[in-house]
């Protein structure tokens, strides 16, 4: 429904910032992919090898990659093995809004309960929500923007028609009409965040399909008789993998922060409050506990700023012209 | 001009289409809802079978699914959302009284991020110094995620309680009607910060890339100056793509109203839907979900209508097609 000719994913989500479904110089990024390609006589751009090289190592050289790597990994240890050492999350035993200390780095809370193994425990459901919605959007994109990208046809009239229709209702309003009619739990929005996002990752994988089943390696695989699903699956998915990387890693951030505004508005797991339900119940104490509100919000931030630049510095190394030229 | 009016036709369809979608969508979800609202509007006390069929029969519940589909279908597209549980007003009316308030946020919020946004993308995509583009592009992905409500509450907590220059909760004082302009401040800063991130993130990489086509070279070597070649010729067609993605974000940014105006007790139709979920009124529910889905469909119809008007090679489209039609 619309006029746009612009790269910019049509508003629908956020993953789509202008240039990552446009064109990058790389076309492989798993090396054993060359061995069972097709003979590579009309291929148009440099062996393949060496290039997947250097955007890996040109990727891992950026100075701010690994920081952010080991933010996101010191996170997910703290989450989900972190609990284990740091103390009882349910024990009311302590005196209540107590401030950071080095008993309780994080404070107690108002039921005095230690916030520092609260706050952990709270990342195990924002991390596990954020890459299952991701894994999910990813597989659902590779498969119905490969088939409507390769083929066309049905699967692209699909695709178009389910991006318009949560376009038009939104993951957050999808989820709140669950909750009110079903009561969601955690699956419930894990699955609504799916379906809503998925036609963002579709898209790219679409752009890329159509663009990859022009160039002279698909068609010397035609010519050499392969089946048109192995041509999918082999040479075209591969083949068009790196920007979908960068918009599934997108996915992962964009997931966390709408699953912790839900949870922020009460929906969601109230026996495992997430970082969002651990800040819906700080707002009654904004007065006499900052810490109640600070830690949460400041995790979230952390996990998903580090997420966005992985993704970008990635996007970045794929597509070096987007960098400054003039 | 046919041609014109013919394309806007089509897409005016596809909307109303689009729109009759959402409604079902939400009608059969509303039927497979478990609860039996007879006996949620009976309560627990006994009551005999014929006021039981009494009240099913004066709700339509008697009727098949299709016929109360198709009923409900013709109320929806005459304006009728039905009643308010436990509420004087019918739904209808409780939302016209929430909406205005919603859009006092809202549009301000719209005004400053997309001037904002257009302005500091422009600004990091043109500037020499890499230290400025860096601070920009950094700061913007740093507010990009950022999750707003906690923002919000952060707002709140400097400016209202430690500083105590701004109001934390409501629109006006006690007993005044009216919106009062301080207590605008936090959440339209709120609301318009991700948004501004997100849209300077846009223009900077639009702008980049509209600075790389040959026809700014063209208009340099012209002798045109750079500020010259800046304003007049980059920056219209880095503008292209801001009107599709500012269009399109402001309906997602009355549909993420919800948890701005939880978070400032802001009596918007966003509290609305957060009350009714809360609640379990699936009339009010429904009734807000219709109405962000309507609004989202004419502001995208309306950003449509706009990029036609605004990008040459649209009206040159629909120009030559009537030429070669008449």
């Amino acid at each position: 429904m619309t006029v746009d000719n612009t790269s910019v994913g049509s508003g629908g989500t956020r993953v789509g910032d202008p240039g990552l479904g446009g064109s990058n110089s790389i076309d492989a990024i798993r090396e054993d992919d060359i061995l069972d390609a097709p003979p590579t006589g009309a291929v148009p751009t440099a062996p393949r090898g060496r290039k997947v090289d250097s955007v890996w190592k040109l990727y891992f050289r950026k100075p701010g990659t690994i920081a952010f790597l080991i933010v996101l990994a010191v996170v997910a240890i703290a989450s989900f093995i972190g609990p284990y050492f740091a103390g009882n999350p349910v024990a009311t035993v302590n005196p209540t809004l107590l401030p950071p200390s080095f008993e309780f780095p994080m404070g107690t809370d108002q039921l005095g309960r230690d916030y520092l193994p609260r706050v952990l425990l709270g990342g195990q459901v924002s991390l596990l929500v954020g890459f299952t919605v991701a894994l999910l959007c990813m597989t659902l994109g590779l498969i119905i923007g490969g088939l409507a990208g390769f083929y066309g046809g049905l699967a692209d009239a699909f695709l178009v028609k389910v991006a318009e229709f949560f376009q038009v209702l939104p993951g957050i309003v999808l989820a709140l009409v669950a909750a009110a009619l079903f009561g969601a739990n955690i699956w419930v929005i894990v699955i609504i965040l799916s379906v809503t996002m998925w036609p963002a990752v579709a898209r790219i994988v679409r752009a890329e399909a159509l663009r990859i089943s022009q160039l002279g390696y698909v068609e010397s695989a035609r010519a050499a008789g392969f089946h048109s699903t192995r041509i999918l699956w082999s040479d075209v998915i591969p083949n068009a993998m790196p920007p979908v990387i960068v918009a599934t890693t997108m996915t992962v951030g964009r997931a966390i922060l709408i699953e912790s505004a839900l949870a922020f508005l009460g929906i969601g797991d109230a026996e495992q409050p997430s970082w969002g339900a651990l800040l819906n119940s700080a707002q009654s104490y904004m007065a006499t506990g900052w810490w109640l509100a600070l830690f949460p919000g400041l995790c979230i931030f952390l996990v998903v700023l580090a997420i966005n630049m992985l993704g970008d510095s990635l996007n970045d190394s794929l597509n070096p012209s987007i960098g400054k030229v003039k | 001009m046919k041609a014109a009016f013919l394309h806007y036709g089509k897409l005016l369809l596809s909307s109303f289409i689009l729109f009759i979608a959402v409604i079902t969508v939400l009608f059969f979800l509303l039927e497979i809802a478990p609860g039996d609202p007879v006996q949620a509007l009976l309560g627990d006390s006994p009551v005999s079978d014929e006021f039981r069929a009494q009240i099913v029969a004066s709700f339509g519940l008697d009727k098949s699914v299709w016929e109360r589909y198709f009923i409900y279908l013709g109320n929806t597209l005459t304006g009728n959302l039905g009643l308010s549980f436990g509420s004087s007003m019918t739904v209808a009316e409780l939302i016209m009284s929430r909406i205005g308030n919603t859009l006092a946020l809202a549009l301000p919020a719209f005004v400053i991020s997309t001037a904002g946004g257009i302005f500091l993308g422009a600004i990091a995509a043109r500037t020499r110094s890499k230290a400025l583009d860096g601070a920009i592009s950094g700061t913007s992905v740093a507010f990009f995620s950022l999750p707003n409500f906690w923002l919000g509450l952060i707002l709140i907590m400097i400016f209202s309680i430690w500083l105590g220059w701004l109001p934390t909760q409501g629109k006006s004082p006690y007993g005044q009607d009216g919106i009062a302009l301080q207590y605008l401040i936090l959440p339209v800063i709120t609301m318009a910060t991700t948004e501004l991130a997100y849209k300077a993130r846009i223009m900077r990489s639009s702008m980049i890339e509209a600075l790389g086509q040959d026809f700014i070279d063209t208009a340099r070597s012209k002798g045109l100056s750079r500020d010259r070649v800046m304003w007049r010729h980059a920056l219209p067609n880095a503008l292209l793509p801001m009107i599709t993605v500012s269009g399109y974000s402001l309906g997602f940014a009355l549909a993420g109203s919800v948890v701005v105006e939880r978070v400032f007790g802001w009596p918007g139709m966003g509290l609305l839907l957060y009350d009714a979920v809360q609640r379990s009124n699936n009339q009010v529910v429904l009734g807000v979900v219709i109405v962000i889905t309507i609004s989202i469909l004419i502001i995208n119809f309306l950003t449509d209508v706009v990029y036609g008007l605004v990008d040459p090679r649209v009206r040159a489209k629909f120009a030559r097609s009537s030429r070669s039609a008449s």
